[in-house]
C-alpha cells in the first residue's frame, strides 16, 4: 500500500528509539537538570493587532468598536461580520461577536461564539482563560451555575498553568 | 340622509298637487327653486363626502412598495482576490457607465490595471457608504491598491445589486423616489408635454381642454386628452380605468379638491410615483423610479435627457410606445417630447440636436439582474415568510440584504451548464443543482437549481429530495471516531461480503462498486475508496441508530429510520439539506444555521432586523478534525482525486462522492477553508442518469471551487490529536521509515501502547507541548 500522499507535519521531533530515549533521560538526570524541559518562550499577549495585523478587517474592527461604544449594536454586528468574511479564522473577531451578543442579551449565542473563538485561539493561556471566563459569564446568564463553574475552572487551570 | 330628504319632499309636493282643484302646470318657479336647493344640498353633501374621501385616501395612501432583495455588497480591499475581468463584469452588471474621469455616481474609467470607480452609495445597518470616487489597482488577480474613499482607505464597498423584489398578493411594483431626487429636467419635460398650465390651474384647465379639442379637431381624432396631471393622478389613484360617465363626473371635482388641500409639489410627487409605465409579465411597473430601472437598468438620477424623455413619452400609452417592442414609434414620441422641452426652453437647442440623434438605449429585458437568480430569490422568500406577514413584504418597501455573492453565483451557473453540456449534449436529459456556502458564517453564496438558471420553476436545490448514496459515509466514519478507544483511522475494517437480516424477514447483501472485496483495510480507506461492504460492516458494528444520532447532531432535521440501508445512503435529501449537515464537518464541528439574509432595512434605509451569525459546538474537536482529514484524503488519493486536475496541488480541500442505486443520482459535497459546495446531477424523472459522483458531479464541484478564492483547511491538529506512524496491522505504532508504515492523525486515546519495534514511538509531538507530555513521550 503506498503511503497516503497528504500534507503532513514536519518529521518527528522526538522519534527516538527506545534505548536512546533511556539514554537521554539518564543523561538529563546526571546533568542535574532533569526537571527543566526546553524553556518555553513567554507567550506574547493576544490583541486585535496581533490577530489582525495587516488585514483590512482591522479597520472594520475599529469601526465596530466605535459603533458599540455609541450603543449602535446592529452596526457593530454588521462591521464584525464583514470583518469575518475577510478573516474567517480570526479568534479575536469571534470573541468580539460573543461579547456583543452577551451585551445584547443573547447568552446562548455568546457561548457558541466564545467556544468558536476558543477553537481558533492562538496558543496563549491567558487569552484562552479570558475566553473561558466569557463562556462562564454566558452560562451564568443562562442560569447554568454548574456550567459556569466548570468554565471558570478551565480558566483557573490555564492561569495556574502559567503562574 | 340626502336621499331620504328628497323622497319626503317629493311626496309632499305630490299630495299638494292632488288637493288642488285647479289644474296647474306640474312645475312652478317655487318648485324649481326648491329643487335647486335640494340639488345644491346634495352636491354639497357629495362634495363633503368626496372631500373627506380624497383627503383620507391621500393622507393614508399606502404605496405598494414590494420588499427589494439585494446581493451582498462587493467589498474592495487590498489583497482581495479579484480579477480585472470579474471587476469589469461586476461593473457591467451594475450598469456602471464608462466615462472619462468617472464624473458621476455609477460611472468608471480604466487606465490599464487601474480603475477609477465612482460608487453610488447606499444605506446599510452599519450606516452604509456615501457615493465616492475610488481608485482600484488590480494585478495578478488581486486588488493591489485602493485609494480614495471617505476617510477610510483600506476598505470600500460597491452598492449592493438588486436581484429581485417580493410582492405577494398584488402585482404592483415601484421604487419610491422623493421629489427632491427627481431630476428637474424630467419634471419640466413632464409639465411641458402633459400639462403646460400645471402651476397655474386649480385642478382642471379649461385652456388645456380647449387646446386639446382644437388639436383633436385638427387631427381628426383623439390625439390629446386635455386632462391635467391632477386629473390623471385622481384617475390613477382613486378611480378605475373604465371610461364611465360617473367617473368623469367625479374626476373633475376631485381634482379641484385635491388642489385645494395639497401643494403642487405633493401632487407632482404622487403622480411621478404612481404613474403606470408598463407591464412585465404579471408585474405592473409603476412610477418613474422603477421605470428607470426597468427600461434603463439605472437609478432615475443617472438617466440622460433622452432617456428621461423616453419615460415621459411612455405616459401616452405604455404599451403602444413600448421602446422594446415598438422602437420607431417610441423614438418618434421621445423626440416629440424632446422638441416640446426645447420649445419650452427646458432643453437647449444644442442638447436637443444632440439627444434626438441618440438611440433609445433600453436594456434588453432578460438582461436585468432582477430576474437572473430566481432560485436564490425563492430561498430568500421562504426565509422571509417565516418572519414577515405578506402585507409587510408587499407594502413596506423593506430592503432585504441577502448573502448572494454574484460572482460565485455566476461561476456556479456556468460550471454546471458547461459540464452538463459536455456530458449531455442533447440538453434535455440531465439536470442539476449547486449550493455554495461560506461555512464559517453559514452564508449561502450561490444557489443554482437548473442548467438553465434563469428559468423559474422547479427549485432542485431546495425541493429535489434525492437519494444521497455515499455522501452518508463521513457520518458513519465520524460515528466510529467519536469512540477513540474503539476506533481510529488505522483500525482494520473488514471489507468483505456481509449479509444483513432485515426486519421484514429478507436479507440485504451490499456489493462494492467494483464488485470486488478488499479484505481488512484501514478505516480510512473505507472512506477514501468508498467501500460499501467495509462501511456496512463498520456501520453494523456501530449500529445504524448511532449513525442516525450523528446525523441529528450534525443538524439533519428530517426523521431518518435506523434501517441498515441508510449506511449506504438510502436516505432522500435535497442539496440544500446536504449543505446544512456538511457545514459542521467543514468548520471542525461548529453548526451554523445557513442564512440567505443578513439584514432587513426599512424603506429609508434604517435598520429593522439583523440575522446575526450563530454557531454552536456540536462535535468535539478531535473526531471532527479526523473526519475532515480523512475527507481530504478522498481528494488526495481516493474517489475525489479528479478534482486535482483543476485545483492547485497544495490547496487542502475535503469532500465525498455519492452515487445512488442504478446511477440515478450523482453527488459531490466538499469544502475548503472558506467554501462549501454541494453538487447534484440527475434526472427529474428519477431514471438512471448513467453518471457517478466522480464523473457527473465532481467536475462541476472542482470548477466551482477553482473559480472562487480559496483558503486551505487547517493542518494543525487540535489538542489531544497527534500524528502517529502506524504499522499496517493497525494495532501497533511504527516509525517513518518502516515498511508499509502510514501516518495518521490520532486521538490520544486511540494510540496503541505497543510498537512494532521499528522506528520509535511514532507520535509527532507538537512544539511547545507541556513538560509532562514531553516526558510521557519519552516513556511511551
Amino acid at each position: 500500500m503506498p503511503s497516503v500522499t497528504s500534507p503532513m507535519l514536519k518529521p518527528p521531533m522526538l522519534s527516538l528509539t527506545a534505548p536512546l530515549r533511556w539514554l537521554v533521560l539518564v543523561a538529563l538526570l546526571l546533568s542535574g537538570c532533569a526537571a527543566v524541559p526546553p524553556t518555553e518562550t513567554p507567550q506574547a499577549p493576544v490583541t486585535a493587532d496581533t490577530e489582525l495585523a495587516g488585514s483590512p478587517a482591522r479597520s472594520l474592527l475599529a469601526r465596530a468598536e466605535q459603533a458599540r461604544d455609541s450603543g449602535q449594536n446592529a452596526a457593530a454586528g454588521r462591521y464584525l461580520e464583514r470583518a469575518l468574511t475577510m478573516a474567517p479564522n480570526s479568534s479575536w473577531l469571534y470573541r468580539e461577536l460573543a461579547l456583543l451578543r452577551l451585551e445584547e442579551g443573547d447568552p446562548a449565542a455568546a457561548e457558541g461564539l466564545a467556544r468558536r473563538a476558543l477553537r481558533l485561539s492562538p496558543d496563549n493561556d491567558a487569552y484562552r482563560a479570558d475566553l473561558w471566563e466569557l463562556v462562564a459569564a454566558a452560562r451564568a446568564e443562562m442560569n447554568d451555575p454548574d456550567g459556569a463553574d466548570a468554565a471558570r475552572d478551565q480558566a483557573e487551570k490555564l492561569r495556574g498553568g502559567r503562574a | 340622509m340626502a336621499k331620504k330628504a328628497k323622497t319626503s319632499k317629493a311626496s309632499r309636493s305630490s299630495k299638494k298637487r292632488k288637493g288642488n282643484r285647479q289644474p296647474r302646470r306640474w312645475w312652478s318657479w317655487r318648485f324649481i327653486g326648491k329643487l335647486a336647493v335640494v340639488v345644491l344640498l346634495l352636491a354639497a353633501a357629495g362634495m363633503i363626502y368626496l372631500d373627506a374621501w380624497v383627503r383620507d385616501r391621500f393622507d393614508s395612501h399606502v404605496w405598494q412598495l414590494p420588499a427589494r432583495v439585494y446581493a451582498r455588497p462587493v467589498e474592495l480591499y487590498p489583497g482581495r482576490v479579484l480579477s480585472r475581468n470579474d471587476m469589469l463584469k461586476l461593473l457591467e452588471l451594475m450598469r456602471y457607465r464608462r466615462a472619462a474621469g468617472a464624473p458621476t455616481p455609477g460611472s468608471y474609467s480604466t487606465d490599464g490595471n487601474t480603475l477609477v470607480i465612482h460608487t453610488r452609495g447606499f444605506r446599510d445597518s452599519d450606516g452604509g457608504e456615501s457615493a465616492e470616487r475610488i481608485r482600484v489597482t488590480l494585478s495578478g488577480d488581486r486588488i493591489r491598491g485602493l485609494s480614495g474613499g471617505g476617510g477610510n482607505d483600506s476598505v470600500a464597498r460597491l452598492e449592493p445589486l438588486q436581484i429581485g423584489s417580493i410582492h405577494p398578493g398584488h402585482t404592483e411594483d415601484r421604487v419610491f423616489v422623493p421629489l427632491d431626487r427627481v431630476p428637474p429636467l424630467l419634471v419640466r419635460m413632464l409639465i411641458a408635454t402633459e400639462d403646460r398650465d400645471f402651476y397655474d390651474h386649480h385642478g382642471i384647465s379649461p385652456r388645456g381642454l380647449a387646446r386639446a379639442m382644437v388639436a383633436n379637431v385638427k387631427a381628426g381624432g383623439l390625439v390629446q386628452g386635455g386632462s391635467t396631471l391632477t386629473q390623471q393622478l385622481v384617475k390613477n389613484f382613486w378611480l378605475t380605468q373604465d371610461r364611465t360617465l360617473a367617473r368623469k363626473l367625479v374626476e373633475m371635482p376631485m381634482a379641484v379638491l385635491l388642489e385645494l388641500h395639497y401643494s403642487k409639489e405633493q401632487i407632482l410627487e404622487a403622480y411621478l410615483n404612481e404613474v403606470y409605465l408598463g407591464q412585465d409579465g404579471n408585474r405592473a411597473i409603476h412610477g418613474m423610479g422603477l421605470g428607470a430601472q426597468f427600461y434603463f437598468g439605472r437609478p432615475l438620477e443617472e438617466l440622460e435627457p433622452h432617456q428621461l424623455a423616453t419615460l415621459v413619452a411612455l405616459l401616452k400609452g405604455p404599451s403602444y410606445y413600448d421602446p422594446r417592442r415598438n422602437e420607431e414609434r417610441a423614438k418618434a414620441r421621445r423626440n416629440t417630447v424632446l422638441r416640446v422641452a426645447n420649445d419650452e426652453e427646458a432643453l437647449s437647442d444644442r442638447d436637443f440636436q444632440r439627444y434626438k440623434e441618440r438611440g433609445l438605449e433600453v436594456v434588453p429585458r432578460g438582461a436585468s439582474p432582477l430576474y437572473a437568480f430566481p432560485a436564490f430569490i425563492d430561498l430568500v422568500r421562504r426565509q422571509l415568510a417565516r418572519d414577515y406577514p405578506p402585507e409587510v413584504l408587499g407594502e413596506d418597501g423593506l430592503r432585504i440584504h441577502s448573502t448572494l455573492d454574484v460572482l460565485a453565483q455566476l461561476a456556479s451557473e456556468s460550471a454546471l451548464r458547461d459540464h452538463l453540456n459536455r456530458i449531455d449534449g442533447s440538453g434535455d436529459r440531465l439536470n442539476g443543482s449547486v449550493v455554495v456556502v461560506a461555512p464559517s458564517q453559514g452564508d449561502v453564496l450561490a444557489l443554482v437549481s437548473s442548467r438553465k438558471p434563469r428559468d423559474h420553476g422547479y427549485n432542485r436545490a431546495l425541493d429535489a429530495s434525492r437519494q444521497i448514496g455515499s455522501l452518508i459515509k463521513p457520518a458513519v466514519v465520524l460515528t466510529a471516531l467519536k469512540q477513540p478507544k474503539r476506533y481510529s483511522l488505522a483500525t482494520p475494517i473488514q471489507d468483505q461480503p456481509i449479509t444483513v437480516p432485515l426486519a421484514n424477514g429478507k436479507t440485504w447483501t451490499p456489493q462494492n462498486f467494483s464488485g470486488e472485496s478488499h479484505g481488512p483495510v484501514p478505516l480510512l480507506d473505507v472512506l477514501v475508496h468508498s467501500y460499501n461492504q467495509g462501511t456496512v460492516n463498520l456501520g453494523m458494528d456501530l449500529g445504524p441508530g448511532d449513525v442516525v444520532k450523528t446525523l441529528e447532531q450534525l443538524g439533519v432535521r428530517r426523521k431518518i429510520p435506523a434501517y441498515p440501508s441508510i449506511l449506504l445512503g438510502s436516505i432522500n435529501m435535497t442539496p440544500f439539506e446536504v449543505a446544512m449537515w456538511y457545514q459542521p464537518l467543514a468548520t471542525g464541528g461548529f453548526a451554523t444555521p445557513l442564512r440567505s439574509i443578513t439584514d432587513v432595512l426599512d424603506k429609508d434605509g434604517e435598520p429593522l432586523a439583523r440575522y446575526p451569525v450563530e454557531t454552536s459546538e456540536v462535535l468535539d474537536s478531535g473526531p471532527a478534525y479526523l473526519t475532515q482529514w480523512a475527507m481530504q484524503q478522498v481528494i488526495n488519493s481516493g474517489t475525489g482525486r479528479g478534482a486535482r486536475r483543476v485545483l492547485p496541488q497544495d490547496l487542502r480541500v475535503a469532500g465525498k462522492t455519492g452515487t445512488s442505486d442504478q446511477y440515478r443520482d450523482a453527488w459531490f459535497a466538499g469544502f475548503s477553508g472558506n467554501h462549501l459546495a454541494v453538487v447534484w446531477v440527475g434526472r427529474d424523472n428519477n431514471q438512471t442518469a448513467q453518471v457517478t459522483g466522480a464523473t457527473g458531479a465532481l467536475p462541476v464541484w472542482s470548477q466551482v471551487m477553482a473559480a472562487l478564492p480559496q483558503t486551505s483547511l487547517s493542518d494543525t491538529p487540535p489538542p489531544g490529536v497527534e500524528n502517529v506512524w502506524m504499522a499496517p496491522s493497525g494495532d501497533k505504532t511504527s516509525g517513518e521509515n518502516c515498511r508499509d508504515a502510514r501516518q495518521y492523525p490520532m486521538m490520544e486515546a486511540s494510540i496503541p501502547t505497543q510498537s512494532d519495534g521499528c522506528g520509535g514511538g511514532g507520535a509527532v509531538r507538537k512544539a511547545g507541548k507541556g513538560v509532562v507530555d514531553w516526558f510521557k513521550g519519552l516513556f511511551d
